[in-house]
C-alpha cells in the first residue's frame, strides 16, 4: 500500500504539477492579451440618407449592411490603443483616427467591425490592411489603401464605386447600374470582377506590364485591343455605365456573375 | 493782310506810326476782321487813357512795355481752326479697293485667332485627365503646327512640365516623411518601403520606354499615374 501510495504520488505529481502551470500559463497569457487590447463600441441611429466615412491608420475594417435604421461601429485596439473620435453631423458618421491621433507615433492596429442601413454611403480608407465592404445598396462605395491590403467588395448595388491599392488584391461582386462610374485600381495583385452578363457599360481595362487581360464571358466584337494589347476597350450593351480597371503590374479578371 | 500781320502793326498804326500804303492794309483788315478790329478797339482805349495821365507816370522803356502788352493780347486771342486739307477731304486713306479690303480683313482674322489661341493654350493648365485624354494621335494638324512654331507645347514638352510639377510636390512629401519615419514602427516602414521600392521600379520603366519611343502614349498616360501614385503614397504616410 505504501508503493503503491508512493507510486500513486510519484506518477500523479508531475501531471498535476504540469496541468498547473498550464493552466497559470493559460490565464497568464489571455490576462496579458486582455490587457493589450480594448473594445470601442458604439451604435449611431441613421436616417434615410446616411453616409460613412471612416479613416483609418493600420488595421481591417470590414462593413457591412443590415436592416436596421442605425449605424453600430466595434473597434477592437491594439496596444497602444489609439483614439477614436466619432463626429456625427446630420446623416454623417465621420471616424478619422488620422485626424484623432496626429503627431502619435506609438499607436496599435485598429480593426473595425461596423454595420450601416442597406443603403448608406460608405467611404473607408486604411494606410495599411485589408478592407471589406459587404451588402451596401446606395449611391457610393468608395475603398482605399495607401498601401499593402486586399479590397473586398461582395454583393455591391451603387451608382459610383471606386477601389484603390497599392500592394493587394482587389475583389469586387456587385451589380454595374445604368450611367454608373466604377473605378478599380491597384499597383501590384489582382482584379477580380464578378458582374452580371447583361451589363451595359464602356471599358477601359489597362495592365500594362502583365497585359494580362481575361474578359471570358464578355470577350466579344465590340472589344479592342490598343497598345499592344495592353489596354482593352469595349461596349457592352447600350454602354451607358463607365468601367475604368487599371492594374500597372497585375492581371485583371472578368467572371460573369 | 492776314490777322497776324494786323495785330502785329495795330500799335503803330494807332499811334500813326505806319506809312500810308501799310496804314491803309490795316484799315482794310479792320473792316473785314471783326475780332482784329475789337483788338484795335480795346488797344486804342488803352492809349487814350494812357495818354492821360502825367508825364511822371509813364514807364521807363514804354515801347518794351507796349510789346509785351501786343504779345498778350496775341496769345490771348484762339488760333482759328486749320481748314481741312484737300487729301483728307477726298477720304483717299480709307479709298481701298474690295480686294485689298478683304485682304485686310482676314489677314487680321488669321492673326487674331492665331494670337487667341497661343495665349489660351499658355495660360490654361491641363488636369491630370486632360493630359491623359491628349494623345499624340489625337493631335490635329493645327496643333501640330503650332507644336513646330513653338507657339504651342508638344505632348512631350506638356508631359515634362507635369513632370516637374509632380516631382516638386514629391519633394516636398518626401521631406515630411523624412522627418516622420524614425518615428514608424517596423510594419509601417516595411510596408511603405516596399510600395516606394514598387513604384520607383515603375517610374523607371515607364521612363525608359519613353526615351525609346516618346510617342508612347499608353506609357505616358501611366507614368503621369504613377507619379500620382507615388505623391499620395508620401501624402498619406507623412501624417502617420
Amino acid at each position: 500500500m505504501i508503493l503503491r501510495s508512493k507510486i500513486g504520488i510519484g506518477l500523479i505529481g508531475p501531471a498535476k504539477t504540469t496541468i498547473l502551470l498550464s493552466v497559470v500559463f493559460f490565464f497568464a497569457a489571455f490576462a496579458a492579451d486582455v490587457t493589450a487590447q480594448k473594445r470601442f463600441s458604439r451604435t449611431f441611429p441613421a436616417g434615410q440618407n446616411v453616409r460613412l466615412n471612416l479613416m483609418n491608420r493600420t488595421g481591417t475594417v470590414e462593413v457591412e449592411g443590415w436592416n436596421r435604421p442605425e449605424i453600430r461601429i466595434v473597434a477592437t485596439l491594439e496596444a497602444p490603443a489609439a483614439n477614436i473620435v466619432p463626429v456625427s453631423d446630420g446623416g454623417l458618421i465621420d471616424i478619422n483616427l488620422v485626424r484623432d491621433n496626429k503627431g502619435r507615433a506609438d499607436v496599435g492596429n485598429v480593426n473595425f467591425e461596423v454595420r450601416v442601413p442597406y443603403n448608406a454611403s460608405v467611404d473607408i480608407e486604411t494606410r495599411i490592411g485589408n478592407l471589406s465592404v459587404s451588402n451596401v445598396r446606395s449611391g457610393l462605395v468608395r475603398a482605399n489603401i495607401s498601401s499593402d491590403g486586399d479590397i473586398t467588395l461582395t454583393n455591391i448595388v451603387a451608382n459610383n464605386v471606386s477601389a484603390e491599392n497599392g500592394l493587394g488584391d482587389i475583389f469586387f461582386d456587385g451589380v454595374i447600374l445604368e450611367g454608373g462610374y466604377y473605378r478599380f485600381s491597384s499597383m501590384r495583385g489582382s482584379i477580380h470582377l464578378r458582374i452580371p452578363f447583361a451589363s451595359s457599360f464602356r471599358l477601359i481595362a489597362t495592365a500594362p506590364s502583365t497585359r494580362n487581360i481575361t474578359l471570358g464571358a464578355f470577350s466579344n466584337r465590340d472589344t479592342t485591343y490598343v497598345s499592344d494589347g495592353r489596354r482593352v476597350v469595349g461596349k457592352f450593351g447600350t454602354g451607358s455605365a463607365t468601367l475604368a480597371v487599371t492594374n500597372k503590374l497585375g492581371s485583371i479578371t472578368f467572371i460573369t456573375r | 493782310m492776314n490777322c497776324e500781320e494786323c495785330k502785329n502793326l495795330i500799335s503803330l498804326f494807332l499811334v500813326s506810326g505806319l506809312d500810308t500804303a501799310e496804314a491803309a492794309d490795316v484799315r482794310m483788315h479792320l473792316a473785314l476782321c471783326g475780332d482784329c478790329a475789337r483788338v484795335c478797339e480795346e488797344m486804342s482805349s488803352f492809349i487814350d487813357v494812357a495818354g492821360d495821365v502825367t508825364p511822371d507816370l509813364v514807364p521807363p522803356n514804354s515801347q518794351a512795355l507796349w510789346c509785351r502788352i501786343n504779345n498778350i493780347i496775341e496769345n490771348e486771342i484762339k488760333p482759328r481752326p486749320v481748314p481741312p486739307s484737300a487729301e483728307a477731304k477726298s477720304g483717299r486713306f480709307w479709298s481701298l479697293s474690295f480686294g485689298q479690303l478683304a485682304a485686310s480683313v482676314l489677314c487680321i482674322a488669321i492673326v487674331s485667332s492665331l494670337l487667341t489661341v497661343v495665349v489660351v493654350r499658355s495660360y490654361s493648365v491641363p488636369e491630370a485627365g486632360e493630359f491623359i485624354g491628349k494623345t499624340s494621335a489625337d493631335r490635329t494638324i493645327f496643333d501640330k503646327v503650332l507644336g513646330r512654331l513653338g507657339l504651342a507645347e508638344t505632348p512631350q514638352q506638356l508631359r515634362e512640365r507635369r513632370m516637374k510639377e509632380q516631382q516638386t510636390a514629391i519633394d516636398y512629401w518626401n521631406a515630411r516623411v523624412q522627418m516622420r519615419r524614425l518615428q514608424w514602427d517596423r510594419t509601417t516602414r516595411e510596408a511603405f518601403d516596399r510600395n516606394l521600392q514598387v513604384i520607383d521600379q515603375s517610374v523607371s520603366e515607364y521612363s525608359m520606354i519613353l526615351q525609346r519611343d516618346p510617342e508612347d502614349d499608353l506609357s505616358g498616360e501611366m507614368l503621369d499615374s504613377v507619379m500620382d501614385d507615388k505623391m499620395r503614397l508620401l501624402r498619406d504616410f507623412s501624417d502617420l
